[in-house]
């Protein structure tokens, strides 16, 4: 890589790396992970800076490489992860109802990594289906289907409400 | 639950995102350059081999470049390194480092240096003819590597050399050239270092040995393959005690082809790209690629993942073994009818030597 590519390479990684980071946090609950998989991430950009800087959207890119990481690593573990019962990190819950916030949060670290990642993605992230399809490297219909079992699956950890119906859409 | 508070709680975690981190965007670069290394090493190898001979040749007789400082007499660098040897090994670095990893192909040997496994110096030493004073001495250029020469530097073992941003740059005999990359971010930085990294960097280049004969070892043998099969572009490894193992490297045969417009760095057909190192502990073999198809499959014994996909528009196959007697292996082939499949060159002619390096191999073919 030349000099001028290094200089690209380091520059957007000094403007992106909070957010990148955030994203880490909030797919992993943990920030020491979430330090190691932007570690990673980076290593991956560099490697592949060509495709990055050449992206219509690199920060969609690096996003991909981040989330696709995230579950390539997450996979291995993420059995460890459920018998645990989905132990929390230990990030202080400031919310109000405390318990609550900490059962949901409980419920999504349980959830299998590419679940937990569709739910990120659309509902931190702020992405469409189809965006969120293509940082996951699968259909928009597997998005759906993926939302609306990671969906499930939180409520009947979160025990049964009576509103779910309503809210149930993919 | 609503998807309210699911934003709610992403939009908390983030919001807690603790000040101190541990991400270290100079070690991504650092490791990222050397995984790209790799690759390129693969892509340069079978276009030098090819044109090794006659720029050599070309350079050898050709009109003597003016420059500062005269060129090195002596015997001259050799044509091609040996890619089971490595050919130079540093003779001193400093306090706390030692060398990392390297990597051989036909016309360079290099390797990396650094504390704890972290690679920050790296050496690359070039065969004969392949690097060229420019005619105005303003830089040295090096197959992918342009150096522009800052100032001339103090001989190193009476040859000339030259500090370029931020390494050193010197001829080590006659058509050879070495260049030491310094951990600094301008040759400035080297220059005014309160570690005196410019006397370091001059130590260690003065105390390289060339022509060394240590072998490297592989945790794999090849064997009952055609005798055109060879060994290309190793990457290895120093373990304690100095060994080094080889992790990765190809395998190329005379239909080999290079296919430059294939990924970043461009691909090998009928070229196996092989790799075998001990498995770390929770290595998988999950695919990166989530569009490949993956078939579990006990082969010889071992349980392994087969993976099919396309990659610019050509077809892949890869055998990925997590936990063979203790080894995490990979073989990928690019290409639609490669000499010969993943599949059989696992079960017909791959051995696996265990974990144990008394019984690695420094012959991998054969």
């Amino acid at each position: 890589m030349s000099r001028g590519r290094d200089a690209e390479y380091t520059e957007y990684v000094a403007a992106r790396l909070p957010s990148l980071r955030r994203l880490a946090g909030v797919l992993c609950g943990d920030w020491g992970r979430a330090d190691d998989l932007v570690q990673a991430t980076l290593t991956t950009l560099y490697v592949h800076w060509g495709r990055v800087r050449a992206a219509t959207h690199p920060d969609a890119y690096a996003r991909a490489v981040l989330v696709r990481e995230f579950i390539r690593e997450r996979r291995s573990v993420w059995v460890r992860q459920v018998s645990l019962s989905g132990q929390v990190g230990d990030c202080p819950a400031a919310a109000a109802d405390h318990d609550a916030v900490l059962d949901l949060r409980a419920a999504v670290a349980g959830l299998p990594p590419r679940q937990r990642a569709t739910l990120v993605l659309r509902y931190y992230c702020d992405l469409n289906v189809d965006q969120a399809a293509q940082i996951l490297g699968c259909s928009p219909g597997t998005v759906k289907s993926q939302t609306a079992r990671a969906l499930e699956a939180v409520r009947r950890a979160l025990g049964p409400a009576p509103d779910l119906s309503r809210e149930a859409r993919p | 639950m609503s998807e309210t508070q699911l934003r709610a709680l992403f939009a908390q975690i983030a919001a807690d995102e603790p000040a101190g981190s541990r991400i270290d965007t100079l070690r991504a670069h650092r490791r990222g350059r050397a995984r790209l290394r790799w690759r390129r090493a693969c892509v340069a190898s079978g276009s030098v081999l090819a044109g090794a001979a006659v720029a050599a040749l070309a350079v050898g007789v050709g009109p003597a470049r003016p420059g500062p400082g005269p060129a090195a007499a002596g015997p001259a660098a050799p044509r091609q390194f040996s890619p089971l040897v490595p050919y130079a090994s540093f003779g001193w670095l400093p306090a706390r480092v030692s060398l990392v990893s390297g990597g051989i192909r036909p016309t360079e040997s290099y390797m990396d240096a650094g504390p704890q496994g972290d690679p920050e110096w790296t050496l690359a030493v070039y065969a004969r003819g392949q690097c060229h004073l420019t005619s105005s001495a303003s830089g040295v250029n090096c197959p992918g590597a342009k150096l522009p020469i800052s100032q001339r530097a103090p001989d190193v073992a009476g040859h000339r050399a030259f500090w370029y941003s931020p390494g050193l740059v010197w001829q080590y005999a006659r058509g050879g050239w070495a260049r030491l990359s310094i951990p600094a971010p301008n040759l400035s930085a080297v220059l005014h270092s309160k570690q005196g990294l410019a006397g370091q960097a001059l130590k260690i280049a003065r105390g390289v040995r060339y022509g060394v004969t240590t072998r490297l070892v592989f945790p794999a043998r090849f064997s009952g393959l055609p005798s055109q099969w060879q060994v290309h572009n190793i990457s290895y490894y120093e373990r304690d005690g100095g060994l080094l193992r080889a992790d990765q490297y190809m395998l190329t045969t005379g239909s080999s082809r290079f296919h430059p417009h294939v990924g970043d760095t461009g691909v090998w057909t009928d070229a196996p790209y092989i790799i075998v190192h001990p498995a770390p502990r929770k290595g998988t073999c999950s695919p990166h690629d989530p569009s490949s198809q993956n078939t579990s499959e006990i082969i010889n014994g071992y349980q392994v993942v087969l993976k099919r996909m396309h990659i610019g528009g050509l077809p892949v196959q890869e055998l990925c073994g997590a936990h063979a007697d203790g080894l995490w292996f990979d073989i990928q082939v690019f290409g639609a009818h490669p000499s010969i499949d993943v599949t059989s060159l696992f079960r017909d002619h791959m051995r696996l030597l265990g974990t144990n390096p008394a019984n690695w191999t420094s012959q991998p073919i054969g």
